[in-house]
């Protein structure tokens, strides 16, 4: 035992610089970027002399940097609310159902997420046109949405399918007709996995750049804002921004790891 | 145990005494709608038909939609058409690609770059989620995978801002290498294929990590320990246990970050230069012009898809191949 122990030691030791070397890798650019946003200075670059507040506090009184937030959020909880729905019920249909087409359908029904951004966007902004939808609110909105379906059916689903059927068959035996079986019985038991879905939803669409990108009018949103200012010059605000956005999402996904978790031990 | 608690709790939820009851009770109680729910539940038939109508619509119209139109348009001569204009069928937009190499060299250093990429992904994950499969204990590894994921859910922008800032003439990286004195003045990472590499392995990373780590869970331990006592090297044993068996993990995971590499458009516009400009730049410029480019900008993105789509296929059938026929 001691032989085998002292055989996979030189391995371990590689193995857990390698994954530390790989956690600096990750977090590096971004405590950098984090840093940077504390400059006393309008140029960009290392080393850092003096530190200051300004950045921030500019931020917080910027109202088109506020207004954008509030416009990125919405169209991030307007697109979420739709691929959920969308989302629960197109897994309903195809989890534990055999019926012809159903391998197609699935296929179809992953097509958004595995197109290439670039493509998804030009396409949707097309068909947009097509549809006499204008870019800008209403066309982002339906864009996210239709690009997040996929995550949220293959989540739905793989929760469907740990559910005990003879809870539904003991529903429909005390009298409960399917509609009232699917909202008591299966609802109640997807909550964990709702909620999962919704907040991925929610930070894929409020990360989401080349969508809101082409499909905008002349409001932006977040990354596109940030996108814009990069390209007019790199600055400490755009740190700021940025930081802000990133704590928000970290903090959301966290939140949300945490929380799906601790509901799947419960049931 | 578990499925105890869970039906309890159920049998309370429908036979429970708070508000929502009396609701589902009223309305199950209700004569109209007792009405529709009968007639929609007649026949299986009759109910599957009512389920699956909105989720076909749904896909073919809003999944499969946008491609098709995106195909159609590509094969028009204008598009969208003015009033009282004829709109003519040709394939004028794909000869076009094939003319002049100010369309087909980014298009071709698009997939290369994809490719090497995605290969670069695969050598630098590899190794991290083997030890997050195979050297943390089952207790941490939720922990260890977690502290991956935090950066996952920032956006594209703010990562790839941050890669500027890391690789700038006066960034991190420049700064380590001039203040230890191994360059006298600072390299240009920035605007070069290089930049551009590290901000899109930055992005993909985890996509193919997770996919990895899935499949090299799976790999029973006790393998690798009989090929250690039967006296099989480090290398050997990931050569002929590790890397055939997680095989299905490599190949989706490849596929995934090449799909997703091929599509950046915000990352190459900002971390590469004009030597480096990708296929995503040029479609997106028929779409910042004036409208009568829009068919152009649709075969080009047909071509990019069904490219992709190709290799992908093929990559698969080669992969599966290797994992069936692997007589060693």
């Amino acid at each position: 035992m001691n032989d085998r122990v002292e055989l996979f030691r030189g391995n371990r030791i590689f193995l857990t610089c390698v994954y530390w070397a790989f956690v600096l890798y990750v977090f590096v650019p971004l405590i950098l970027m984090v840093m940077m946003g504390f400059k006393d200075s309008n140029f960009i670059g290392f080393p850092i002399r003096s530190w200051t507040l300004d950045w921030y506090t500019g931020i917080f009184a910027d109202t088109e940097v506020l207004s954008t937030f509030g416009y990125s959020v919405s169209i991030a909880v307007l697109s979420t609310l739709i691929s959920v729905i969308v989302g629960i019920w197109i897994a309903v249909l195809l989890e534990g159902r055999k019926f012809t087409g159903r391998a197609l359908l699935f296929g179809l029904t992953l097509l958004p997420a595995l197109v290439p951004g670039i493509i998804s966007a030009i396409a949707f902004r097309i068909y947009a046109r097509w549809l006499g939808i204008e870019p800008g609110m209403g066309a982002i909105v339906w864009a996210h949405a239709v690009h997040n379906v996929p995550f949220v059916v293959l989540v739905i689903m793989a929760r469907l399918s740990t559910l005990p059927k003879s809870q539904i068959e003991a529903a429909r035996d005390l009298g409960a007709d399917p509609v009232i079986a699917f909202m008591r019985v299966t609802m109640p038991y997807l909550i964990p996995a709702i909620l999962g879905a919704s907040i991925f939803c929610l930070l894929l669409s409020f990360d989401d750049f080349v969508r809101s990108f082409f499909l905008g009018g002349y409001e932006p949103t977040l990354p596109v804002l940030i996108f814009a200012k990069l390209r007019s010059g790199m600055s400490p605000e755009i740190n700021a921004i940025a930081t802000v956005a990133l704590i928000l999402t970290a903090v959301v996904g966290l939140w949300a790891e945490r929380f799906t978790r601790r509901m799947n031990k419960e049931t | 145990m578990t499925q105890n608690v869970s039906s309890e709790q159920t049998t309370r939820n429908i036979g429970g005494g708070n508000s929502t009851p009396v609701f589902w009770g009223r309305l199950s109680g209700w004569g109209p709608y007792h009405a529709l729910v009968r007639v929609a539940t007649a026949s299986p038939r009759r109910q599957f038909l009512i389920l699956a109508a909105f989720p076909i619509l749904w896909v073919l119209s809003q999944h499969l939609g946008p491609m098709l139109q995106m195909f159609r348009v590509s094969l028009t001569d204008a598009y969208p058409v003015a009033p009282g204009v004829e709109q003519n069928f040709t394939l004028d937009n794909y000869v076009r690609f094939f003319g002049d190499s100010i369309f087909w060299m980014p298009f071709f250093r698009t997939l290369i770059f994809a490719g090497v990429f995605t290969f670069c992904t695969l050598l630098i994950t590899y190794p991290v989620a083997y030890f997050l499969a195979r050297h943390v204990s089952r207790k941490n590894q939720m922990l260890f995978l977690l502290l991956l994921l935090i950066p996952f859910w920032v956006g594209e922008i703010v990562r790839t801002y941050a890669i500027m800032i890391l690789l700038g003439n006066t960034g991190a990286v420049n700064l380590v290498l001039t203040t230890f004195g191994l360059v006298d003045r600072p390299i240009p990472f920035m605007y070069t294929s290089f930049s551009m590499g590290v901000g899109i392995v930055y992005l993909t990373s985890l996509y193919m990590l997770l996919p990895l780590y899935s499949a090299l869970e799976k790999l029973p331990k006790s393998m690798n320990e009989a090929a250690a006592d039967l006296g099989a090297g480090a290398w050997t044993r990931f050569r002929r246990i590790s890397l055939p068996l997680t095989i299905e993990g490599i190949s989706s995971g490849c596929t995934l970050v090449f799909l997703i590499s091929t599509g950046f458009y915000a990352t190459p516009v900002l971390l590469g230069g004009p030597s480096t400009t990708v296929f995503a730049e040029t479609i997106a410029g028929f779409f910042h012009v004036a409208g009568d480019q829009w068919p152009t900008g649709a075969a080009f993105a047909t071509i990019m898809f069904a490219a992709a789509l190709l290799i992908t296929a093929a990559f698969q059938k080669i992969m599966s191949a290797l994992r069936k026929g692997d007589p060693r």
